[in-house]
């Protein structure tokens, strides 16, 4: 069955991404306790590799509902792997190879981007409710953007190209600060369009603003909130992003037939890959929040 | 199924397979405050709204009480043991096609087959007569209806637009619309071309789950029966809720006459069910059995002081039944269309129900796209076009690329399209109905500018080999009129009938006239409006 | 006439999600539906299938049993909820249109309609559907009537039915639990018929015999 193939060769394109990263990762013993720079690098390292992760499964499933009509609807794919290995590689020395594939998925997600609203805005309607539910989703590519910038901040810090100073957490919480927001966004339009039928569906949309407004706080240098409660709602929107597989696995099972009839229901019920797109985004704001304390000490 | 489910106490669980839920139950000497006669949208409504306000209710259906989840097949052919296919006369010159079409038999009646379409009348409609020149005026104010439309929207969760493009602001709908299927974005082209809004059909069908339905899976068997509960019939809808509120459901139970006494007050009704006659005390007795076997009920249980039937002493029982022209337009696209796929109706415009400019006929029409199945595709061939042998078997070959557009029209109410009684009887001794329709000038009119206006319109896609389909209709209203006058109507606002005042009538039969849109949500809001009033009534002690 | 969707069995979804337990008895009965006469005679029953040969030609090793479904809807006694003043039920009608026909076929041929050869079937059959036979044997009874909304419509309801004519226009079939996903235009579920595209029919059968 072609599904269960697409499936296998998905999760295999996963895995070996996955490990290719981390084979090629510089085998060196860890120190007793890193110092905050190296921690906020693999923070980011881990969460853009999170990002694409969510990006290559999620944009699997799309576009094999999408029947993959043309070739550039491969692309995500490819580009997302990629950007889990050169993510999770973890390079000490400036390499353009890595940097090559963090800028690669900066552009995909915006040439992404330009052809969703193509497709939109050729359908009858146009930018009506009804394409915004239901044609190429305008918010997605830009996770893949998303993941490429945080990959490479991870990377520009590792290698010293960036100092981890004040500046630079305040730049990367800024980012965050507005991939949380973007994210919320498409989340509200997805559960706009189930109807908030469940109430857990609200929590994806009261708990990353949350986290997104501080960080915008921690961002602008207010002062305020303070960066604990920062992280406190950051690792409460990661949570959020894990807890929501969950969520959408339920989900699955209450659609008509349940996962036995999961060659419908794994497209027609909510997506399983979407969620830890919160995951991913949490994770480049903790980095931040982590330069900002390393700057403070 | 020939025995009835709901005994001993219990009712089936439309939610689980073998599954049942407790249910109250009346004896027969025992005289309830209501019987109703039919399950579908007026009675099934009005049993829960009654239930709910406290009254003791046992609702009768002919039908059976099925689990759709385990009865319903995905098969044409089965799935016609919903329909209505008791023996029934049609003629005039335009004799009706009944079944299928139009008449269910099941607990939940049509609303177990059909379309889900759920539109609001234009407001103006309610007073066609004094603000549009033509019809009756309805004794209701489109105000209040309004707020009864909402309730009915609510409570079946009906997936719409987020922003309706006619008529006075509409809260939005509880649920969002569906995806387009190919024969929805066809419509949705031809209308962009035409220059005219569409909008995404307000359905009752999930779009997201709710309770223990799931939502539509788009297999598109919708008029065949929903086998997913995604659709929110009467019978997953407020049916569980009138059992829950302690109503009982006798199934497989067809009332054949309304007893009234020397007081002129009806004092119950007699049924046959379990291969016998039986009777039910009941201190008022509501008929719901849509538009033919409601003034078919009133004219068999004929007496001595009305021996024209109950509630007829205006002559009126059986008189302006009004259906709706169902014509439609229909062509080849060079793209796969697989109209099978989806809720038939995704896409509609109501723009020659809103505009009155550029018309020679009065009244209005919507049209939607559409999805039949291969039989009833098959048949329309044969029947409205006079395809057979080489020429259907080819002819069908293009079923994968067909696109149409059907309409749903006004038609007027006319005294000459009525029920009557015929000589011959049915399978428990009752006369059968005899139903006579002809078509008039504005009918025809209309029919012409839609058939017209549509072929444009799909001319307008990519559609090929257009023909119009002239003969269909659908729909059945009128025959018990509500109106402010005894003289010309047979019940009032209340929906009580004038001569009985504890005979009440909740269907689409007192419809004095019937609009451009599909009937169920206007039946289902009076009905939740019957019910309020009632129990207005009742507190003040007037019933 | 060549196959718009070679390989397309929907019968090989048989035991899939989109078959249900209901669907695959109703199909399962529907299949095993007794052969020959049951409801009418023996010479009836030829004629109905001479009615038939004409009405959905069939020229396949394994034809559906159009015949035999006709016969069992008329056993179930199953009306369709209307019938126009003055025709008969069902059954009823039937006969009369079958013993009406042979008057017609004798009148016109010199023998019985079962007899008759293609063309000339199809020419009393044209003439039914137009109303235009005057014979008294249809005792007042519209033909026309008679062949729209009973004889043809019985015939082309019975014969699709049957699976082999829902693979034959590349109809999904029974759907439930599994419905549908891809409903856009030109967009196909792995579980629907392939069309031949630009002649290509190796990939249309490549992709047929996948559905499941």
């Amino acid at each position: 069955m072609r599904g269960r193939n697409a499936a296998i060769a998905v999760s295999g394109l996963f895995a070996a991404a996955v490990l290719g990263g981390l084979a090629a990762r510089s085998n060196r013993p860890a120190p007793i306790r890193q110092p905050p720079r190296e921690q906020a690098a693999r923070q980011l390292d881990l969460g853009a590799a999170t990002l694409a992760g969510s990006v290559l499964f999620d944009s699997a499933v799309e576009h094999y509902r999408g029947s993959f009509e043309h070739r550039g609807m491969y692309v995500p794919l490819a580009v997302a792997s990629a950007t889990i290995a050169a993510s999770l590689s973890g390079a000490r020395q400036p390499n353009r190879m890595r940097t090559g594939v963090h800028v690669l998925a900066m552009l995909t997600g915006v040439a992404g981007l330009g052809f969703h609203i193509y497709d939109i805005s050729k359908r009858p309607g146009g930018w009506s409710w009804q394409n915004l539910f239901y044609a190429a989703p305008v918010g997605a590519p830009g996770a893949l953007s998303l993941a490429g910038l945080t990959g490479l901040a991870g990377q520009q810090l590792r290698t010293g190209q960036v100092r981890p100073d004040s500046q630079s957490g305040r730049a990367l919480a800024a980012l965050a600060a507005i991939g949380i927001l973007g994210d919320v966004a498409e989340v509200w339009l997805l559960h706009f369009r189930g109807a908030f039928h469940n109430p857990a569906m609200v929590l994806p949309v009261t708990i990353p603003p949350v986290a997104s407004l501080c960080l915008a706080g921690v961002a602008a240098g207010a002062g305020r909130p303070s960066l604990r409660t920062t992280r406190g709602w950051l690792w409460a929107t990661a949570a959020t992003g894990l807890a929501g597989v969950g969520f959408h696995a339920w989900g699955v099972h209450r659609m008509m037939g349940g996962w036995r009839n999961w060659s419908q229901n794994l497209l027609e019920g909510p997506p399983l890959p979407a969620p830890p797109s919160y995951t991913g985004l949490a994770l480049a704001g903790l980095a931040a929040t982590r330069l900002m304390e390393e700057a403070h000490e | 199924m020939q025995t009835p489910r709901a005994t001993g106490g219990r009712a089936p669980d439309v939610f689980t397979p073998g599954g049942w839920v407790p249910m109250r139950e009346y004896d027969e000497s025992e005289e309830v405050d209501f019987v109703i006669v039919g399950t579908g949208a007026g009675g099934g409504t009005l049993a829960c709204k009654l239930a709910e306000a406290g009254f003791s209710v046992v609702a009768m259906d002919a039908g059976p009480f099925w689990r759709p989840l385990e009865d319903f097949a995905s098969d044409e052919a089965e799935q016609s043991k919903l329909f209505w296919t008791d023996d029934r006369l049609v003629d005039g010159e335009n004799p009706l096609q009944l079944g299928s079409n139009n008449s269910g038999k099941s607990v939940g009646g049509s609303t177990v087959h059909f379309a889900m379409v759920s539109l609001r009348f234009r407001p103006e409609w309610f007073k066609s007569r004094s603000k549009l020149g033509y019809g009756f005026d309805w004794p209701l104010d489109w105000r209040e209806m309004w707020s009864y439309y909402r309730e009915v929207e609510e409570a079946l969760a009906i997936s719409g637009p987020v922003n309706y493009p006619w008529g006075p602001p509409r809260p939005r709908y509880p649920y969002r619309a569906h995806k387009l299927n190919a024969a929805a974005l066809a419509l949705a082209e031809g209308c962009e071309a035409m220059g005219i809004p569409w909008t995404e059909t307000p359905i009752a069908t999930l779009s997201a789950p709710r309770g223990r339905a799931r939502p539509c899976v788009y297999r598109g068997f919708c008029v065949l029966g929903c086998s997913t509960n995604a659709k929110q019939s009467a019978l997953v809808t407020w049916i569980p809720r009138a059992i829950a509120a302690g109503a009982e459901i006798r199934d497989l139970a067809m009332v054949g006459r309304v007893e009234v006494d020397g007081r002129d007050r009806a004092t119950g009704v007699h049924y046959h069910r379990g291969g016998e006659w039986r009777f039910q005390r009941a201190r008022n007795v509501v008929v719901a059995g849509y538009a033919i076997e409601t003034p078919r009920l009133l004219l068999n249980s004929a007496n001595s002081r009305f021996p024209e039937g109950l509630a007829n002493r205006s002559g009126l029982v059986g008189k302006y039944l009004t259906v709706q022209s169902n014509q439609a337009v229909w062509g080849i696209s060079g793209k796969e269309i697989r109209s099978y796929k989806s809720p038939p109706s995704l896409a509609l415009t109501e723009h020659w129900n809103y505009q009155d400019e550029g018309k020679d006929f009065h009244g209005g029409y919507c049209y939607m796209s559409q999805g039949p199945e291969p039989q009833l595709w098959a048949n329309t061939q044969l029947a409205s076009r006079g395809l057979w042998g080489e020429a259907l078997i080819a002819e069908m070959q293009n079923y994968n690329h067909q696109v149409g557009l059907k309409m749903v029209g006004e038609m007027l109410p006319q005294e000459r399209n009525a029920v009557t009684l015929a000589d011959e009887t049915d399978q428990y001794g009752l006369p059968i109905p005899r139903v006579t329709y002809s078509w008039c000038d504005n009918d025809r009119a209309m029919i012409g500018h839609a058939l017209d206006f549509m072929g444009q319109a799909l001319r307008a896609t990519d559609a090929r080999d257009i023909w119009k389909q002239t003969d269909d209709t659908c729909h059945l209203n009128g025959g018990a009129r509500m109106g402010d006058d005894p003289q010309t109507s047979v019940v009032d606002a209340d929906c009580r009938s004038w001569d009985i005042p504890n005979l009440w009538i909740c269907d689409g039969s007192v419809f004095p006239t019937v609009g451009g849109v599909n009937p169920s949500l206007t039946i289902q809001a009076m009905a939740c409006r019957t019910g309020d009033r009632i129990a207005a009534m009742a507190r003040r002690g007037e019933l | 006439m060549s196959d718009r969707y070679p390989g397309y069995d929907v019968m090989t979804k048989r035991n899939g999600p989109s078959w249900n337990d209901v669907t695959r008895r109703v199909i399962d009965n529907r299949l095993a539906t007794p052969k020959g006469p049951r409801f009418f005679s023996a010479a009836e029953f030829e004629t109905v299938r001479s009615i038939a040969d004409r009405i959905v030609p069939q020229r396949r090793h394994d034809p559906i049993p159009v015949t035999d479904f006709v016969e069992a809807r008329l056993l179930s006694g199953q009306g369709d909820g209307f019938r126009q003043a003055g025709v008969p039920q069902a059954g009823e009608a039937w006969r009369k249109a079958l013993a009406a026909l042979d008057a017609e076929a004798q009148a016109a041929h010199g023998m019985p309609f079962r007899q008759l050869s293609g063309p000339e079937r199809d020419g009393i059959l044209h003439r039914m559907q137009n109303g235009d036979l005057h014979h008294s044997s249809w005792g007042g009874i519209p033909p026309a009537t008679l062949f729209t909304q009973l004889v043809a419509r019985d015939i082309v309801f019975a014969y699709y039915s049957h699976p082999t004519a829902w693979s034959e226009i590349g109809w999904g079939g029974p759907a439930s639990p599994r419905g549908y996903v891809r409903t856009g235009y030109d967009r196909r579920d792995p579980w629907e018929a392939a069309e031949v595209k630009d002649g290509d029919d190796a990939a249309a059968i490549r992709k047929n015999r996948r559905v499941r």
